[in-house]
């Protein structure tokens, strides 16, 4: 096979950092080739040079034979490279065929868009790729995976020669992402080449024919998929033996109930929901998507309304439920989504940290104690390793995945908690800062709080949990405890 | 690259000091003490506006309703002074009468609090409407106890307030302790940093332990109050209840914050800013003014500089988020 793209000594360097140094990548035609490396490697730099989103500063790309250089883009698209991102760039309040079609309308003779046209053509496309769903459907009606398809379709539509997964799998069920594989490995057979970013490893393992790993913005090596193996890609990933991927941290449960959530109602989404958390105890909530976990978990912190329930912390009533009266009682509450529910994203470390905190650090007027502050903001950077050139002025939005999630977890952290209720809290984040997060996660329960542990990822709840409940339409399904941690046991509870 | 920095964080700052120095070589007149000291005095109640809007422009909100406070406080306030029973004892009628004024601006900003976090209003149209509500309410009361638009025959010893003679520190002294007070307020206390948190993310804000709702609500209040304080000043300065005051203020107040630099997107700016802006503002009119450049030439003036500040905002912030999406 020949090679349709070649990266040659490519460098980026943003205001004199070197993000990127001496990349050479080669991705032949009909290729599935994954990317993979932490948090901050740059593979997501690489992929913005290739993109056409960022302008090299050395080196040479050559695609199907001519140099290629792309300055916007767009300039990128029109030669055939198509980027599938992490968060979807579709529009969900439109339907499928006019996000086909958005970019480059029929238009009737008299103006006005040919709506049939569209509706015609895209469920031909749909129908080649054995989707069988309705064209005139609105995105925001379809399950990720689902999304997802009609994304790839769209970039086929435009001739793509290369498509480009940035992080494809975080947000989708374990059947979406199987149904994924098979649609990328038709498209190898159809000769389009693939660029996966993954940080799951498992996954590129699965699917990819080489692996290339990067780490602190070089390239570490390409491997053969079938020479390849899980130790060895974490090895080069992040430069020494992970020999362990969950901490083993000696811990004791306490009998006193810590938290205690009684018949929750609301609506359609929860129904009759019971569970009880000891002191130092790590419950995990598996459930599928739309099972009402991250539901519960509003509800309980008090940030959207019940018909009925109750919560008592150490026993004790929680009179009018919201985010305030819970952080007040020793509640902590990481959200699924860090960019929209926890960070101000355009504000510096430190005021991120000390958001919470801060209430404890203050003078009768009302005056911060900056001094102390600092102190606080300082000791949680340090005890959580959070990569920050200065925590005074640099704004989240520069800072890497892994290390968001830890600021998120510091601004909670600081306030030493009795309860810990964490939705997702390792999505997003690479190998080597989730084992980081586990750490920080048994630390807290061996300091006596108790901890709700939301996960789609069985494998890490059976890891580190004491005890699984499971989800299933708004109620929990079943509870498995410790000794009978099983795949499929818990699998089952949950479909 | 130091160089470069410093001119864009200093941008307004620069082009003032730019402005001032092209002023004094140019336009005559300009660098005369009574020129000077009018333009100074001309800036104080502009400032204390602003100053007021600017924590709820810093919040993501906008409060209309600031100049119909104007009108309404400098009326009631002249009537307790001019024409009520009171006014046979000015001792007593002008610091009632100061007391009034700010009530006056504290129940406006508590009437939008109540609209926007209870009644869940948004701010735009809560001080759309209560801006024609209280604006036609000064010119109703004006017509009741005056049978014309405007109250005369204020006390004396009440001008110091708007700087008349010796006394024209004072209002400056007022003006800038409160773009203080404000300025401290958002540095240093936990109030401010909440202010800021909202105009960032207020979800995230609100899952954080945040009582949004109280804030904004005091927001507004400081808003009027601070408005409010103005009225007293510019009621002083015309030596006049005048119902229509404030009227075509509006665009100063909005200009000054948003060439000052701060987001009307909320979540970045600050008091120092509107300082600047104010001044900047207050130039460009009083040098349009000792030009003799007519009063819709300035409309346009205005109106482009508006466009120009919020062009280099949102061309920054849509920056900023298109590689936020990017990486």
């Amino acid at each position: 096979m020949k090679d349709l793209l070649t990266i040659k000594d490519v460098e980026k360097s943003f205001s004199g950092v070197t993000v990127l140094r001496n990349i050479n990548i080669n991705l032949a035609e009909g290729e599935i080739l994954g990317i993979v490396g932490e948090n901050g490697a740059g593979k997501s730099t690489l992929m913005n040079v290739l993109g056409g989103v960022y302008i090299k500063n050395k080196g040479s790309m050559t695609l199907d034979g001519e140099d290629y250089n792309p300055l916007t883009p767009k300039e990128a698209k029109d030669n055939g490279i198509a980027f599938i991102h992490q968060e979807l760039s579709l529009f969900s309040n439109l339907s499928i065929a006019e996000n086909m079609f958005i970019e480059d309308f029929p238009k009737k003779k008299i103006g006005g868009i040919n709506f049939k046209s569209i509706v015609r053509s895209s469920d031909e496309y749909l129908r080649n790729y054995g989707l069988d769903i309705d064209p005139k459907e609105k995105v925001e009606n379809l399950p990720m995976g689902t999304r997802q398809v009609v994304e790839i379709i769209k970039s086929l539509m435009m001739n793509a020669k290369i498509i480009i997964f940035d992080e494809p799998t975080t947000s989708l069920s374990k059947p979406e992402k199987e149904k994924l594989f098979e649609t990328i490995r038709g498209l190898k057979r159809k000769g389009v080449s693939v660029l996966f970013i993954s940080h799951i490893i498992e996954d590129v393992l699965t699917l990819c024919n080489r692996i290339a790993v990067l780490r602190d913005g070089g390239l570490v090596g390409t491997l053969n998929t079938e020479d390849a193996n899980q130790n060895e890609i974490v090895r080069m990933m992040v430069g020494r033996e992970l020999s362990k991927v969950y901490p083993e941290i000696e811990k004791e449960i306490h009998e006193d109930p810590v938290l205690e959530v009684t018949g929750f109602n609301q609506g359609q989404t929860l129904k009759d929901v019971s569970l009880s958390i000891r002191k130092g105890e790590i419950i995990g909530l598996y459930g599928i998507i739309g099972a009402g976990r991250t539901e519960l978990a509003k509800a309980i912190f008090g940030v959207d309304h019940i018909d009925s329930g109750t919560v008592r912390v150490n026993g004790h009533l929680i009179d009018s439920l919201s985010p305030q009266t819970c952080i007040e009682k020793g509640m902590a509450f990481v959200t699924e989504d860090r960019r929209i529910e926890g960070l101000l994203m355009s504000k510096p470390v430190r005021n991120n940290i000390t958001l919470i905190k801060i209430n404890d650090i203050l003078n009768r007027l009302g005056v911060i104690n900056r001094h102390v502050e600092k102190e606080f903001s300082d000791k949680m950077v340090d005890s959580l390793k959070i990569k920050v050139s200065d925590a005074d002025i640099q704004p989240m939005l520069n800072l890497s995945g892994g290390n968001q999630q830890k600021v998120v977890f510091g601004k909670w952290v600081i306030n030493q908690p009795d309860i810990f209720i964490l939705d997702e809290p390792t999505r997003g984040v690479d190998v080597g800062a989730k084992f980081e997060i586990y750490s920080i996660i048994g630390q807290m329960a061996k300091d006596g709080s108790g901890i709700l542990f939301i996960s789609s990822e069985m494998e890490e709840l059976i890891g580190v949990c004491d005890r699984i409940l499971v989800m299933k339409k708004g109620r929990i399904s079943g509870e498995v405890v410790r000794k009978d941690f099983e795949q499929e046991t818990i699998g089952n509870l949950a479909l | 690259m130091k160089v470069k920095a410093f001119i864009q964080s200093n941008t307004i700052f620069l082009l003032l000091i730019l402005a001032f120095i092209v002023s004094a070589i140019f336009v005559p007149h300009f660098t005369s003490s009574y020129n000077l000291k009018n333009f100074l005095l001309q800036s104080t109640d502009l400032l204390l506006i602003a100053t007021g809007l600017t924590f709820i422009v810093l919040n993501g909100g906008i409060d209309f309703s600031v100049t119909s406070v104007l009108a309404l406080g400098s009326v009631v306030g002249a009537y307790i002074m001019a024409l009520s029973p009171l006014s046979a004892t000015p001792v007593i009628a002008i610091p009632v009468a100061v007391i009034v004024m700010i009530a006056i601006g504290g129940t406006v900003g508590a009437v939008n609090g109540v609209a926007v976090t209870i009644l869940k209003i948004p701010s735009f149209i809560a001080t759309l409407s209560t801006q024609l509500i209280f604006s036609g309410l000064a010119i109703l009361f004006t017509k009741k106890v005056a049978s014309r638009t405007s109250i005369f025959g204020l006390p004396e010893s009440f001008f110091v307030l708007g700087g008349e003679g010796k006394a024209f520190l004072v209002p400056i002294i007022i003006a800038l302790f409160f773009s203080a007070l404000a300025y401290w307020i958002l540095e240093y206390t936990r109030f401010g940093r909440h202010i800021l948190s909202i105009g960032t993310n207020p979800k995230a804000s609100f899952i954080s332990g945040v009582p949004v709702k109280r804030v904004i609500f005091t927001l507004c209040l400081l808003s009027g109050l601070y408005a409010g304080i103005a009225s007293v000043v510019l009621t002083a300065r015309n030596q006049a209840g005048i119902s229509s005051m404030g009227d075509s203020m509006f665009i100063s107040i909005i200009a000054s914050i948003v060439i000052g630099g701060t987001s009307i997107l909320g979540g970045s700016g600050g008091f120092k800013q509107t300082l600047l802006g104010v001044l900047f503002i207050t130039l460009i009119n009083n040098v349009m003014n000792l030009m003799g450049i007519p009063w819709f030439i300035t409309m346009i003036v205005q109106g482009l500089m508006i466009l120009f500040a919020a062009l280099s905002d949102f061309i920054i912030k849509s920056r900023k988020s298109f590689f936020q999406a990017v990486s």
